[in-house]
């Protein structure tokens, strides 16, 4: 089944791209991994996930172990099907077919 | 925001250009993460190591030394998994159809191996059987393990 074409202002943000793009083929991914696949520092990369948190696109776990607290993100079902239909809608706009009707920007950039 | 059309603008009002570039971008994080998953040159034949001793162990015909070996097995190969996957940073979905099917022929070569050992070197006493069956082992399980981890950077690449 293919997923409908949905410009996600965001999902689109680069490094929000970036983490979603990831998030998408794993299960979980730590919050340090992140950090350096997107090479930025830690409070950049706080911001978005808040941002995409906010937005219920990715759920935190945090875990102690040997006393120290390790933070995992993941996308959620929500997350899954925005970053799908972003990827689609770029595809689309990259092979000039255009988005559906009515699938323009989505509301609630932050 | 304002929609535009006309060439190489979208719906969106984004360019193809820069949906091009968010699309390599994808590509760009995808790959990484793929090369990241690399394990380690050591890794496979570490397992391979493992597998091998414990099947050349039972030349010894040591019942309780063969229940500490594969004892001894188990906690190291799900070690070394745990620290792999500590070192990627990343919890990820290992058995696909595909890679299933590869750890299945795996799994069905060791024991196809051990059968053999069991066959020579318990029916019919030949020597060195089990250790035979153990150094086999060794490229058996290299060569298994790569495969799978091929198949998962592939997937982890693709998306």
């Amino acid at each position: 089944m293919s997923t409908a074409a949905r410009f996600d202002e965001i999902v689109h943000a680069p490094n929000r791209l970036q983490v979603c793009a990831i998030l998408s083929a794993v299960d979980s991914a730590d919050f340090a991994t992140m950090r350096e696949a997107l090479r930025v520092a830690d409070s950049v990369l706080s911001k978005h996930i808040r941002v995409l948190h906010e937005a219920g696109y990715v759920d935190l776990h945090k875990a102690t172990w040997a006393g120290r607290v390790r933070t995992s993100v993941s996308l959620t079902p929500a997350g899954r099907t925005a970053y799908a239909g972003h990827v689609a809608a770029l595809q689309a706009i990259v092979s000039n077919e255009g988005l559906q009707p009515g699938a323009g920007l989505q509301a609630g950039q932050p | 925001m304002e929609s535009h059309s006309g060439p190489g603008i979208g719906a969106t009002g984004m360019e193809t250009g820069e949906a091009a570039t968010a699309l390599a971008a994808i590509d760009a994080s995808r790959s990484w993460l793929a090369d990241r998953a690399i394990a380690p040159c050591w890794y496979h034949p570490a397992f391979g190591l493992f597998a091998g001793a414990v099947i050349a162990e039972a030349e010894t015909r040591s019942v309780m030394l063969s229940a500490w070996s594969v004892a001894v097995y188990t906690i190291a190969c799900g070690g070394l998994m745990w620290w792999n996957q500590q070192r990627v940073g990343v919890a990820v979905q290992y058995f696909d159809r595909r890679t299933r099917a590869v750890y299945a022929a795996h799994v069905l070569a060791l024991t196809g191996l051990i059968a053999a050992a069991c066959w020579l070197g318990l029916g019919r006493e030949v020597p060195g059987a089990f250790l035979a069956a153990g150094i086999l082992a060794v490229p058996l399980t290299v060569a298994f393990g790569r495969w799978t981890d091929r198949l998962l950077r592939v997937r982890l690449r693709a998306g």
